[in-house]
């Protein structure tokens, strides 16, 4: 325990426009230990009535998480590797804060368990020196954990981002998501 | 066999479909597995690697197995839950033998084997050797396939022996066999990364090889230009460069008008052309009056996009072509393929580095089970049933004499065909459930009714097998050793993991005890899978897949060796045709002339809707596994009818409305889904499904003429607006449908 | 947490502790009815007092945390009372006694928790009154086998030495620690097996709290068998190590894990916020167009999150926290969208 061989040169890259819907990542979430068989990760479609786009979420592990600072019972931690884990089981009273708050959608409250839970980026694994199960198997490359030296070899159309602006909220994170080459950050905002 | 013992509901309560789900907090034992073992996916020809894991002879889960080349640890949905179909509550664990009004009911392993062989031996004996036939699947190993070609050849002494490739790729075989003389993908994908044009005919890549898809973005990460010919816009579609949404059964117009594109351009290469191929000439006055408007007119796509597809393929230096059912599965497939093929040949891109052509195979083993013996027309080494010289030499590794050699029997449908005309009377069937996998199932389930025999072998009690007499419980993909050929042409191992549970056998030692009681003992010595594959490798010795030089040992140091590979020093063949040495007659490659032919069955003022057909990620085949897998049922629980708005303002049909689809062979009510992502004359559904939910009620018996390959993807229908909602999926329970 | 006193948890804590020490003099009657064996837990309970008030107040005014309980306080009060008093009992005897969803999270998980919970639970009720001299007893005066049992110093009910009820209410702290022993080693056992637990958990936060567990109940039910079989000889060791690690506990109460048995009754103020929820306006998401919170939890989160230093406002005068969690996911996934058409290529 605490002993930990997490890799700091690894980080996680996600591009929703690969993301062909398959819904691998979300069965082989549920393998991983520490959430039994509830996945945390999300895949949905955007609208089946105008295309076949789908939509990929993992947590990003804010830098400032705002589902940390909203939660009443202080139940969600980041550790010093940036990991912002899943709800204290003992702590959390499954008010749903975090669910709402989150800007990316990632929380999710587990009602008979009365327990948020969310993806602490395979813990189990990352800490072990093992790449997460989603990124793992993801057979078109739309989640990918690796260095950020082997992302630019396979990617060299598009650069990493990690800055986020939700309307004037301005969102760092760890996890990146791969935008056209030379972007500096992603806008959500009204269309 | 008239009609089901019982009524089918009662079958389902008694042997499913029922859903399999890990417990909450997974399998125990997952961290802690007695066993961690290398073997593949069986869901598809991909055949990804991935580690099972074991604990007290029951797989608790699975491990990514980073190392295998090709997927690296990637895996679709189906690969992820694979391991559900082990340990499974409707797994047959005994001989079950059918009871008049109760069912089914258990019987001793002796008991089963006697009634199976005396009846083969009555039906044999009163109305003829072919009067008993055996069907059979390629989601077994090689070796099972080579096996189950020697035993019906040399046990039961049929001519009628066929299998379910021939609803799968069979038309893409013949036509590489027509262009190439050999029948295997003529390079393995890491051909695609340095490809500069990519095109991918009639094949959903997204949902049924999900692995490719890596491949396909490495490629276009490197600069290529994706171009996806399919009528809906699929996942992979979605962000292709150019996606060519055809009007289903309109192929071969496209590529053709393609073929005529790049000779008014002269984006040929003539010197490839003049050495080594034949029959251009005929290729291209086949095509002469096949301008842009007549294509757009016929394949419904704006000639602009057909003119960028041609442009692109034209001035490309290196290019990679795929394709798959959608084109195969017509009555023109092996038009289609061949003119694919001429695409390739006239820009000379084969046989180098990042120029490539493929078909992807589908099944499990849809490779190395059809090169390997249960083809109606083929023995082992994709040798040929009717040349002399291959039956002397098979007959000569079988130790038998040529004479009693069967010839070539019906195919698959026509087996059917055949037993609805009384003309075959008994069946056996292993790895096949032709009652949801075949078109047209009404005369299907038909033909089962007039059966006087049937056994089946199986895992699981499928649709078919319900018609059965006596079922032998068979054995899973990890409990056999083997070998299987990826859709690459790679020849992997399977490893067992677990031993089959209860009293269930494996397959092999099923046909080898059948064997002997057929009298046939001296001929199926075999005491292990290696035995038999090394059997296979002299009689597929010399063939086109020559397996020769490949040994277990070899697959397990090198993670897979390419066939052909004719000596045991020989490293395989990743890319064929470096040497430009084709395996046709005259060792050149053959153009063939493609005159455009219309679907069988065209739309009119009765039928007046498109019909296709094909896949969802989540579900196999006729989903004999995977509709019994819980997450895999949920994540696409009931067949869907996509429609596209604008047709369905047309015939005032709403979201999630209930919609009778009727065509000359059937009527069956689904589920509209409107989505914009389909041709406005096409509506879609996937055909897993049994019953009531079965596409295939209404899919049509059209055969092409040369691979008798079923018409899947074309025919016409008629959509009947119900007037209410459909009911929940979950109470519509379609993956038991009755 | 004490790097900068906060003024008023400290205010607070004062006067709680302050009280707790007046109802200690009142209840044991200026100390006559006190057992000076329990001085060293009077402290510690004292030192406790102060500590696990001070911490809760502080918590409470974290911005959530505020709003909450006001919030609940303020529904309690306005109204359906009844009601919502009914949905507090429900929930107290099914989810916090009862803790049916831990129970839903694995069977042994909620099975051990339970008999750590109800152990703990009824050893504080036995040992704090009587640390506080609220409760003492004494033999009925005359008599050799009369119990009688006094309450801030009045007396209750008396009862025959040697019975059952004797028994009971006499082994009540060992049952206790019997209980809590079988649960701990249910927990410690998942802490063992559990891939999952192993990869998570830390020695401080998860490993110390069941260990410490175990240390007061084996002491405490040490100091009974040690009379019991031991003519008492190991008395010395085991009452020491059971008031150290006792004093322990109580003094972590405020940090570590322990600190949840205090801060859970929140949940009880949840289900009246979720019940007032679902009778109220629901909030319908703009992009999904289905219901998917409360109107009221939205509007709650939003001016949380304001208070606390986020501002989602969107240039159409919408908060991005207006929409539905998959809502969000398929805004950013349009938004990526339209980066990588701008860009040129929907691929990259
Ligand atoms: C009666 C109200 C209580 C409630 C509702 C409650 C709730 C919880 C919850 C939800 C957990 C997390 C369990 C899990 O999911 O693994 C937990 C853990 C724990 N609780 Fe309680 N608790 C209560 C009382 C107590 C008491 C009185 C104690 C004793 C000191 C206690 C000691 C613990 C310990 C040691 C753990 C950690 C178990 C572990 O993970 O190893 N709890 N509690
Ligand atoms: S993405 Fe959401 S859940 Fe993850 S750290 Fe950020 S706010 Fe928290
Ligand atoms: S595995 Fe990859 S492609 Fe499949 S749904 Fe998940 S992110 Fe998308
Ligand atoms: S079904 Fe095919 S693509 Fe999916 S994991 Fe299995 S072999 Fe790979």
């Amino acid at each position: 325990m605490n002993t930990t061989t997490f890799r700091t040169d690894q980080e996680f890259f996600f591009d929703p426009q690969r993301c062909i819907g398959c819904h691998a990542c979300e069965m082989a979430c549920a393998e991983c230990e520490t959430n039994g068989q509830t996945a945390m990760i999300h895949v949905d479609y955007v609208d089946r009535f105008l295309s076949t786009q789908t939509s990929v979420q993992v947590c990003m592990h804010c830098e400032d998480p705002v589902c940390a600072k909203v939660c009443p019972a202080d139940a969600i931690t980041k550790d010093e590797f940036g990991i912002v884990h899943s709800a204290n089981t003992a702590r959390c009273i499954a008010c749903s804060n975090c669910v709402q708050a989150c800007p990316f959608g990632v929380p999710k409250k587990v009602e008979p368990l009365d327990l948020m839970m969310k993806c602490n980026m395979c813990y189990d694994r990352t800490s072990a020196g093992k790449k997460p199960m989603c990124a793992t198997v993801c057979p078109s490359g739309a989640l990918f954990y690796g260095t950020r030296e082997q992302i630019g070899r396979n990617r060299p159309n598009s650069s990493p981002v990690n800055t986020f602006r939700f309307g004037q909220q301005l969102v760092k994170t760890k996890v990146n998501i791969m935008m056209p080459k030379g972007a500096t950050e992603l806008v959500v905002d009204s269309e | 066999m008239a009609t089901l013992p019982v009524s089918a509901e009662n079958l389902i309560t008694q042997f499913g479909p029922s859903l399999n789900f890990p417990p909450m907090q997974g399998y125990p034992g997952r961290d802690e597995p007695d066993d961690v073992v290398k073997t593949h996916c069986c869901f598809c020809g991909m055949q990804c690697g991935i580690k099972l894991l074991v604990k007290d002879n029951r797989i608790v889960g699975f491990e990514p197995w980073e190392e295998f080349p090709f997927n690296e640890g990637r895996l679709c949905p189906k690969g992820v839950q694979r391991y559900l179909q082990n340990n499974h509550p409707d797994r047959l664990l005994d001989p079950i033998e059918r009871v008049e009004g109760k069912g089914f009911r258990p019987i001793a392993w002796e008991a089963a084997f006697e009634r199976v062989v005396s009846e083969i031996q009555r039906i044999q004996g009163k109305y003829g050797k072919d009067a008993f036939a055996m069907l059979s699947g390629v989601s077994l190993t090689n070796e099972k396939s080579y096996l189950v070609g020697k035993f019906a050849r040399v046990a039961l002494k049929t001519r009628n022996l066929d299998y379910n490739g021939r609803l799968c790729m069979v038309s893409a075989g013949a036509g590489n066999k027509k262009a190439f003389g050999l029948d295997r993908g003529s390079n393995n994908y890491s051909d695609l990364a340095h490809a500069e044009v990519v095109m991918i005919c009639g094949t959903n890549v997204s949902e049924t090889f999900p692995t490719l898809t890596h491949w396909i973005w490495q490629a276009r990460d490197n600069g290529a230009k994706l171009i996806v010919v399919d009528p809906r816009l699929t996942p992979i579609a979605r962000t292709a460069d150019l996606h060519l949404p055809i009007r289903p059964g309109r192929d071969s117009a496209l590529y053709g008008a393609i073929l005529h594109q790049l000779i008014k351009h002269d984006w040929l290469d003539h010197d490839f052309i003049a050495n080594h191929t034949t029959d251009f000439e005929k290729a291209k006055e086949a095509v002469k009056d096949y301008d842009l408007e007549w294509a757009e007119r016929t394949t419904g796509i704006a000639k602009e996009k057909i003119m960028q597809a041609a442009q692109w393929w034209g001035a490309a230096k290196t290019s990679f072509l795929l394709h798959a059912r959608g084109i195969e599965h017509q009555s023109k497939g092996v038009e289609n393929v061949v003119a694919c093929i001429n695409l390739v040949l006239a820009t000379g891109r084969i046989g180098k580095p990042y120029c490539g052509y493929a078909t992807i195979t589908g099944q499990g083993n849809g490779q190395g089970g059809r090169e390997h013996g249960h083809k109606c027309d083929q023995l082992p080494g994709n040798r040929d049933i009717e040349n002399p010289e291959h039956r002397k030499y098979i007959s000569g590794v079988w130790g038998i004499d040529e004479k009693e050699l069967p010839g070539k029997g019906l195919t698959a449908y026509e087996i059917m065909e055949a037993i609805h005309r009384g003309e075959i009377k008994g069946l056996l069937s292993i790895c096949f459930n032709p009652l949801v996998s075949l078109p047209n199932n009404n005369m299907i389930r038909e033909a089962l009714e007039k059966l006087e025999f049937y056994a089946c072998i199986d895992f699981f009690l499928n649709e078919t097998a319900r018609h059965a007499n006596i079922i032998l419980p068979g054995s899973l993909h990890e409990e056999e050793e083997g070998t299987v050929t990826t859709a690459e042409g790679r020849v992997v191992r399977i490893r067992k993991a677990v031993n089959p549970p209860g009293n269930a056998r494996t397959d092999t030692s099923i046909l080898l005890e059948l064997a002997k009681r057929l009298g046939a003992e001296k001929h199926f010595g075999f005491n292990s899978s290696e035995e038999i594959f090394n059997e296979l490798r002299v009689a597929s010795k010399g063939g086109t897949a020559d397996y020769f030089g490949i040994t277990y040992k070899k697959i397990e140091d090198n993670m897979g060796v390419f066939w052909p590979c004719p000596s045991e020093d020989h490293p395989g063949t990743p890319r064929l045709w470096e040497d430009r040495k084709f395996k046709t007659p005259d060792g050149r490659a053959h153009f063939n002339g493609v005159a455009y032919r219309e679907p069988a069955e065209l739309t009119d003022a009765e039928y007046p809707m498109i019909l296709t057909t094909g896949r969802v990620v989540s579900q196999y085949l006729s989903g004999t596994q995977t509709r019994r897998i819980g997450k895999l049922v949920e994540q696409y629980p009931e067949p869907l009818l996509e429609i596209h708005p604008k047709t369905a303002a047309r015939f005032g049909i709403k979201d999630r409305e209930l919609v009778k689809v009727v065509t000359r062979r059937g009527a069956a009510e689904f589920p509209a889904q409107l989505v914009e992502t389909i041709r406005e004359d096409t509506v879609f559904i996937p055909y897993h499904w049994p019953g009531k939910k079965s596409a295939n009620q209404l899919t049509s018996g059209h055969l092409d003429p040369v691979s008798k390959i079923p018409e899947f993807k074309v025919c016409a229908c008629r959509l009947e607006p119900q007037g209410r909602p459909a009911p929940s999926p979950a109470e519509t329970k379609a993956y038991a449908s009755a | 947490m004490f790097n900068t006193l906060n003024l008023r948890a400290a205010l607070v804590a004062a006067v709680a502790t302050v009280l707790l020490v007046a109802s200690i003099l009142i209840g044991s009657r200026n100390l006559t009815n006190f057992d000076p064996a329990l001085v060293a837990y009077l402290f510690g309970c004292i030192f406790a007092c102060f500590g696990i008030v001070y911490r809760y107040t502080v918590w409470l005014q974290r911005p959530p945390t505020w709003r909450y309980f006001a919030r609940g306080w303020k529904l309690f009060f306005t109204g359906r009372t009844i009601a919502y008093g009914w949905e507090l009992v429900k929930h107290f005897i099914v989810q916090f006694l009862g803790q049916k969803f831990i129970r839903n999270r694995g069977k042994a998980r909620g099975f051990g928790h339970m008999l750590m919970a109800w152990g703990c639970l009824l050893a504080f009720a036995i040992t704090f009154p009587l640390v506080f001299g609220w409760i003492h007893f004494g033999l009925k005066p005359g008599g050799i086998n009369i119990y009688e049992i006094f309450v801030f110093g009045f007396k209750i009910m008396e009862f025959p030495l040697h019975t059952v009820l004797a028994e009971i209410i006499f082994n009540g702290l060992n049952w206790s620690a019997i209980l809590v022993i079988a649960g701990v080693m249910i927990m410690m056992r998942r802490r063992l097996t559990h891939a999952g637990q192993i990869a998570i958990q830390t020695f401080e936060g998860d490993w110390l709290p069941l260990l410490l567990l175990l240390a007061i109940s084996l002491t405490g039910l040490g100091i009974s068998l040690d009379y019991k079989f031991m003519e008492g000889k190991a008395h010395q060791f085991m009452a020491i190590t059971h008031a150290i690690t006792v004093i322990l506990f109580l003094l972590w109460m405020p940090f570590g894990k322990f600190y949840h048995i205090i801060q859970r009754p929140a949940q009880l103020g949840i289900a009246i916020y979720r019940r007032a929820g679902a009778e109220g306006p629901q909030a319908v998401c703009p992009h999904t167009t289905k219901e998917f919170d409360s109107q009221m939890h939205v509007d709650d989160v939003k001016a949380v999150a304001a208070e606390l230093g986020f501002n989602y406002a969107r240039k159409d005068g919408k908060s991005h926290i207006e929409y539905s969690p998959q809502g969000k996911r398929a805004l950013l996934a349009k938004a990526h969208l339209k980066a990588r058409q701008k860009a040129g290529s929907l691929f990259g």
